[in-house]
């Protein structure tokens, strides 16, 4: 009689009470569990909330923003349209005509990928282009011709869709090919032809602005990649990667590796060096040594801007080499085994299955290196050439009386627009990682 | 048949041994040659043009200025005294950069450390605060962060106008405050070794009170007391040789502005260039470190904590005895290479006008030969790197598991 028997209504599961649940339970678990979080909350809030005040209010009522827009195309083409570098001040469609391919191979990107990522990245990249050519300059500051040529950036954008859909132009590979002869073209045009009429030659000493730190990264994302793949091979020789070998004579053991002594030394010795050395150090020696040890007039070593590209593009192809390396050690042994055992060759083996799976297991690491030589670029100023940090220094310096203190500004826009290209990179790296399964894979 | 395929003569072409030899004697051969052409083209520029080579410059009284520097440095060329050497002033250069990244490296480890973990936390905001950190500063390049402090630093008062916090005085020269300055040779450098020392002892202390807690389970503050031995060892020293030489070691000076344009002498003071720099280097480098200190916690399997906290350990000592021990094989190599990033990076002093190895070599070369100076640049950065990459390798061989 005393024992109170349980009630009938606890077969009905009751909610969980209103503390776990909602936008309540969230802010307890997240933010409030605790003594301890609640106060880290209190204090990160706390600063949050200045840095929000402070920062808002310097960025819509103390800065002085007028540099910017000053700047305005210097910032994208340096002086490249001066009247010391291009006499009849007509130069600009050039970079933008480049402009204007990329923006097609953009948009036949999109056609093949579909929807996703690379959908969201071209619209907005033209989308925004296109929408500069509404900035209110006047006519005199910014012409209805480089108007139309940036508002052509949609149209590039659509034309570029339609023939990755209804053109020959519809595999990755073409589409590569494309964006290498666009590449060489680009760098024709930007240069010039002289004695061909609106094509006049503009000094690569002249090319500047945010242009040069795009063409730079460009040429040495394209190219560091290979480099290391190939550093990275040299390098792994002595480890089970490449596999010529076909047992000979009954006593010795049949061993899955090519030996090759001399190449992999050569390969160390190439990666370490540029590996130990600070950027910096090899573009001051670049300067100095690579005239002096080049024929006069050889292509490669003609010009500074083409003699840092070269330097970028090794010192990050050592990087690079690094990284794959880390990828095929990852990879058991037994891939290149099983492949041998199917009877592909040594070259097959490589190609189609060792570096496809070492490559997608360190996609982070190889993206991170792309990130990080975008960023060298920077570095370029050693050889005075004015890529878009040095180009607002030196327009501030020329103009001291009246740009004084605007650097602050300067340093931030640029800071933000190269933090879009790098987050937006970043996030690709993360979505090709997603797509192809690679972290799930590796953690198993 | 069977045995007679196999018996079939290997074409050359796909016989390994053939194919082996001829890769390597052709790389080889083209390596060497490449190598040698190079400096043979050089060389004939180099006397086509009479560039001045050779290291016999070494010796030299260089007489230049370096900025700052942490080992003494004399520039003067008065009759009396003559100038450092050349070499002398580049090992100086040199000891600028080792001495600044390791302050560099420890800052950036500490902070990366703590952004590590806070991007952990199951605080929400703590670590979204943290992503936006690292996000941020990760992908701005250093150049331009360098810049922004630099002008930031330019924006402080100037030197006679100076903002002065008790013994602290900001301007835009630098940070001057109190700091202990050795009295003489004799005295600072025995009191050093006995610190030394002690601080050997009282590692002993904290190992043997750390065994003590650990057979048993009675709290012995192992930390507590290595610190207590290690100071009143020190003190023990200090009132020894005070007693001995009748001098203390070390004697406190205190910075004050003097003369008419305010310069400050006394204490120390940190040069605003060597400030802009760390801040840019250590705020860059520690965005990186806590992402490699986050995947390194990340790759210990959460069981371990789960298991480490049912036998009652408390949160701290779950992260200080159980994953971080596991997580630190996953986050040192990688911490190492971010280390000697750090000190790559530190040449980047040259934009901002702080005198690091690179720069003062950029100096030399107006008055000595470019091409040996920077091969001797070269070396020097090439040996930092070589000594980092030995400590990670020892560090990999000791903490490698065995049984694999």
């Amino acid at each position: 009689m005393s024992d109170p028997q349980p009630a009938p209504a606890s077969s009905r599961a009751l909610p969980p009470p209103r503390t776990e649940r909602g936008a309540l339970g969230w802010l307890r678990l997240n933010l409030f569990g605790g003594w301890r979080s609640s106060l880290l909350t209190l204090i990160s809030g706390a600063a949050i909330g200045a840095a929000l005040f402070y920062g808002l209010r310097w960025i819509f009522v103390q800065a002085d923003w007028r540099i910017v827009a000053e700047m305005g195309g210097r910032i994208a083409i340096g002086s490249y349209n001066t009247v010391d570098n291009c006499a009849s001040q007509n130069c600009y469609w050039r970079p933008q005509v480049v402009l204007l391919g990329f923006i097609l191979i953009l948009g036949m990107a999109w056609g093949i990928a579909g929807k996703g990522l690379t959908k969201r990245i071209a619209l907005v990249a033209a989308v925004v282009l296109s929408l500069l050519a509404f900035l209110p300059y006047s006519w005199e500051e910014m012409g209805i011709d480089v108007r139309l040529l940036l508002g052509a950036n949609l149209p590039a954008l659509g034309l570029g869709w339609l023939l990755s859909r209804y053109t020959p132009l519809r595999t990755y590979f073409r589409i590569s090919l494309f964006a290498v002869a666009w590449f060489v073209v680009s760098m024709i045009l930007l240069r010039g032809i002289s004695g061909v009429p609106g094509m006049e030659p503009v000094s690569v000493y002249a090319w500047g602005g945010f242009m040069v730190n795009l063409i730079l990264a460009v040429g040495g994302i394209a190219l560091s990649l290979p480099i290391g793949i190939l550093l990275a091979l040299g390098r792994g020789s002595e480890t089970p990667l490449v596999n010529l070998r076909v047992p000979v004579g009954k006593h010795r053991r049949l061993k899955w590796r090519l030996r090759l002594p001399i190449v992999k030394y050569l390969c160390v010795v190439f990666i370490e060096v540029f590996r130990g050395v600070p950027l910096l150090a090899l573009l001051f020696l670049s300067q100095y040594l690579l005239p002096l040890a080049m024929p006069e007039g050889f292509f490669l070593t003609s010009t500074p801007l083409l003699r840092t590209a070269i330097v970028i593009t090794l010192f990050s192809g050592a990087y690079m080499a690094e990284n794959v390396r880390g990828g095929l050690q990852g990879l058991h042994p037994g891939q290149a085994e099983a492949a041998r055992a199917l009877g592909l060759s040594g070259v097959a083996t490589i190609r189609m299955i060792t570096l496809p799976q070492a490559l997608r297991n360190v996609i982070p690491a190889i993206v991170g290196q792309f990130i990080s030589l975008f960023k060298d670029t920077t570095l370029i100023y050693v050889i005075g050439v004015l890529e878009v940090v040095q180009i607002g220094r030196s327009f501030i310096q020329g103009n001291i009386q009246t740009w004084a203190g605007s650097e602050i500004e300067y340093f931030i826009f640029i800071a933000v627009l190269f933090w879009i290209f790098t987050y937006g990179m970043s996030r690709i790296s993360r979505r090709v990682e997603e797509r192809l399964g690679a972290s799930s894979r590796a953690r198993n | 048949m069977a045995v007679e395929g196999i018996a079939q003569k290997i074409p050359f072409w796909r016989n390994y041994q053939v194919l082996r030899w001829t890769t390597q004697i052709v790389s080889g051969f083209a390596a060497v040659g490449l190598v040698a052409w190079l400096a043979i083209r050089m060389v004939s520029a180099i006397e086509e043009r009479s560039i001045p080579v050779g290291f016999s410059f070494l010796s030299r009284s260089y007489g230049g200025p370096i900025g700052h520097h942490f080992f003494p440095y004399n520039p003067s060329t008065t009759a009396a005294e003559t100038a450092d050497s050349f070499l002398y002033s580049l090992l100086v250069a040199a000891g600028n950069t080792v001495v600044l990244s390791i302050i560099g490296v420890v800052l950036a480890t500490i902070l990366g450390f703590f952004i590590g973990v806070s991007r952990l936390s199951g605080n929400w905001l703590v670590s979204r605060l943290s992503l936006s950190y690292v996000e941020f500063f990760r992908n701005v390049p250093l150049l331009i962060q360098l810049y922004f402090w630099f002008t930031v630093s330019l924006a402080l008062p100037p030197v006679s106008s100076g903002i002065q916090i008790g013994d602290l005085f900001i301007n835009n020269a630098g940070v001057s405050f109190p700091w202990p300055s050795p009295t003489g040779v004799r005295p600072t450098v025995s009191w050093l070794v006995l610190a030394c020392l002690s601080l050997v002892a009282s590692y002993f202390v904290y190992r043997r009170r750390f065994r003590l807690e650990v057979r048993t389970g009675q709290p012995s503050y192992p930390v507590l007391s290595g610190c207590l031995a290690a100071l009143v060892l020190g003190a023990v020293a200090w009132i020894l040789i005070v007693a001995i030489t009748g001098t203390s070691p070390f004697e406190i000076t205190y910075p004050a502005p003097q003369g008419r344009f305010g310069r400050i002498s006394g204490g120390t003071t940190v040069p605003a260039a060597l400030i802009v720099l760390l801040l840019g280097l250590v705020m860059y480098t520690a965005a990186f470190i806590a992402e490699i200190v986050r995947a390194g916690i990340q790759s210990v399997r959460k069981g371990q904590r789960e298991a480490a906290r049912s036998l009652g350990l408390n949160n701290m000592r779950s992260l200080r005895y159980v994953v971080f021990p596991q997580a630190l094989r996953v986050i040192v190599p990688p911490l190492i290479s971010q280390f000697l990033n750090l000190t790559k990076n530190s040449s980047l002093a040259v934009a901002i006008g702080y005198s690091d190895l690179l720069s003062v070599a950029k100096t030399m070369t107006q008055i000595a030969p470019a091409l040996s100076i920077f091969i001797l640049v070269l070396l020097i950065y090439l040996v930092i790197s070589l000594a980092y990459s030995l400590i990670g390798n020892i560090y990999n061989r000791t903490t490698r598991i065995s049984n694999r």
